[in-house]
């Protein structure tokens, strides 16, 4: 005991130094997964919202068992029925696809909803304002609900967007070098599993406290108009 | 020469039938101010006038544009609305003032979106119907910025963007305290003597009777009494409407 701590610091800081280009490199691979992801959701979000709030017929039911489905099974066993699962029906796709595949459905399902809530809580009365000037339906939309609705969404889409930074670490299982799954290849060859992790968190940390950061002051630039 | 001609509207939410059969004909320039209980279908018969409900019966017709009920919402059908609607301005009592949108944005809407005016265009006709209802000061306010009458004062700044035919105003005055209730009625008031066309569902009894050129009075979906609003007041005939008149008093 007192011999292994005097032989080795629990914490060994050249460890870090050496396995940090690695690691960094591995960042990239969470951002972009996250960013790309993150892109096609907000496309499937949105639309799926739009299709619901306006009852299209067909359609809308596809949306919403989409959702519901979604909603309703955990993100990792989507991963493996679209890595694992697919290619039994003959499509097979590389491991960065099927990861951003399964993110951006998943994140897409929840960004439906929070678009759907943040349109739907716009007060009935400024669809009244804006077609009693003779808007049509869909000018009213885009000049005065949605730029309002999105005002009210960025809370729920910032919160969206951080929980998909976490999740990409899921892609690890089905071998993405993202930031989790580079950690425990550094750790297989230097047997260092608290460093690196907590090397791991550490990055994971910088990156969502900036993005939270950013979408605070985002969120706080559109409401200026809010303030007395 | 009549602006606006109602003939026969009737409404009903589900089973409930809120309108009744209801015509009314008013003149150009002339004032008609709409009193009676609180369900009486007021809003209703507002609302049915511009089609932000649409009528079960009847025929609607606003300076040129006339519409039956009944025809398939088609896009020529939604296109006749729309026209009809460009031409009635509408008050409502809750303003639904543009929120994100600073006062003379909320006045440049219409004109930009709807007549596809150039923005240097918008912003002076905005300014100055924001001038003439006395917030010249305050253009570049957001409406969370301005005090209740200050924001019913854009809202009818921003109905008239549009040079309506006719305005309506659904209780313009019912949400605002007490002291601010004046400065609204005389922008209508002012609108009254330039000549405009307008309906007003209001409580105001002494606007009434100073402004109206005719007071109509509703209960259960339908016209019980109207006339000259210093006879309506001082001589209702209807029961309905002595009862009415006690009460409010
Ligand atoms: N969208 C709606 N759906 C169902 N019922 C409605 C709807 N709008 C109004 N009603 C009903 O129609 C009746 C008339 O309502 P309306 O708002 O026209 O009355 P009002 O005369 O304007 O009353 P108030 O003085 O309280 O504003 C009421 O019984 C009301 O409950
Ligand atoms: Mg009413």
């Amino acid at each position: 005991m007192i011999e292994s701590l005097e032989g080795s610091e629990v914490v060994d800081v050249t460890i870090i130094i050496d396995s940090l280009p690695s690691l960094l490199k591995a960042t990239i691979m969470t951002l972009f997964l996250s960013c790309i992801s993150v892109l096609i959701a907000l496309v499937i979000g949105f639309s799926t919202a739009l299709i619901r709030i306006l009852k299209i017929k067909v359609v809308y039911e596809i949306a919403s068992i989409y959702i519901s489905v979604i909603r309703g099974t955990p993100l990792l066993v989507q991963i493996f029925v679209i890595y694992y699962g697919l290619p039994q029906i003959g499509i097979s796709l590389d491991p960065i696809s099927s990861g951003v595949m399964a993110l951006s459905l998943n994140a897409g399902a929840y960004l439906s909803e929070s678009f759907r809530a943040s349109i739907l809580a716009v007060d009935r009365g400024q669809m009244e304002a804006a077609i009693s000037m003779g808007m049509t339906y869909g000018q009213a939309m885009r000049r005065i609900i949605l730029p309002q609705s999105l005002r009210i969404a960025i809370p729920t889409l910032s919160n969206s967007f951080i929980v998909l930074v976490k999740d990409t670490s899921l892609v690890s299982v089905i071998t993405v070098t993202e930031l989790l799954q580079m950690s425990s290849l550094i750790i297989a060859k230097t047997f260092e599993p608290l460093t690196i992790y907590l090397t791991a968190a550490a990055i994971y940390w910088i990156l969502i406290t900036f993005f939270t950061t950013l979408f605070d002051k985002f969120e706080k630039r559109s409401s200026k108009h809010l303030v007395r | 020469m009549q602006v606006i001609e109602v003939k026969n509207l009737k409404k009903a939410f589900g089973d409930n039938p809120v309108l009744d059969g209801v015509d009314l004909s008013v003149n150009k320039s002339e004032v008609v101010v709409i009193m009676g209980p609180s369900g009486s279908g007021k809003s209703t018969f507002l609302r049915c006038l511009t089609y932000l409900e649409e009528p079960n019966a009847g025929i609607i017709r606003i300076g040129p544009h006339e519409l039956h009920t009944g025809g398939k919402l088609d896009r020529k059908r939604k296109k006749e609305i729309r026209e009809l609607r460009k031409k009635t301005g509408f008050v409502f009592q809750s303003f639904n003032l543009f929120p994100n949108k600073t006062a003379i944005e909320n006045v440049m809407e219409g004109p930009l979106t709807i007549y596809g005016v150039t923005p240097n265009e918008a912003k002076e006709l905005a300014e100055s119907l924001l001038v003439k209802v006395g917030l010249g000061d305050r253009c570049d306010h957001y409406p969370s910025q301005l005090s209740g009458g200050q924001q019913q004062r854009v809202a009818i700044a921003r109905a008239l963007s549009l040079n309506p035919t006719v305005m309506l105003y659904d209780e313009p005055t019912s949400a605002l305290d007490p002291e601010l209730v004046r400065e609204v009625l005389q922008v209508i008031k002012d609108l009254a003597e330039e000549g405009m066309t307008m309906v007003i569902v209001t409580h105001e009894m002494n606007f009434a009777r100073e402004v109206a050129d005719r007071v109509i009075f509703m209960d259960g979906g339908v016209i019980v009494e109207q006339g000259d609003p210093k006879e309506l007041f001082d001589n209702p005939k209807e029961e309905r409407t002595k009862r009415f008149l006690t009460m409010a008093e």
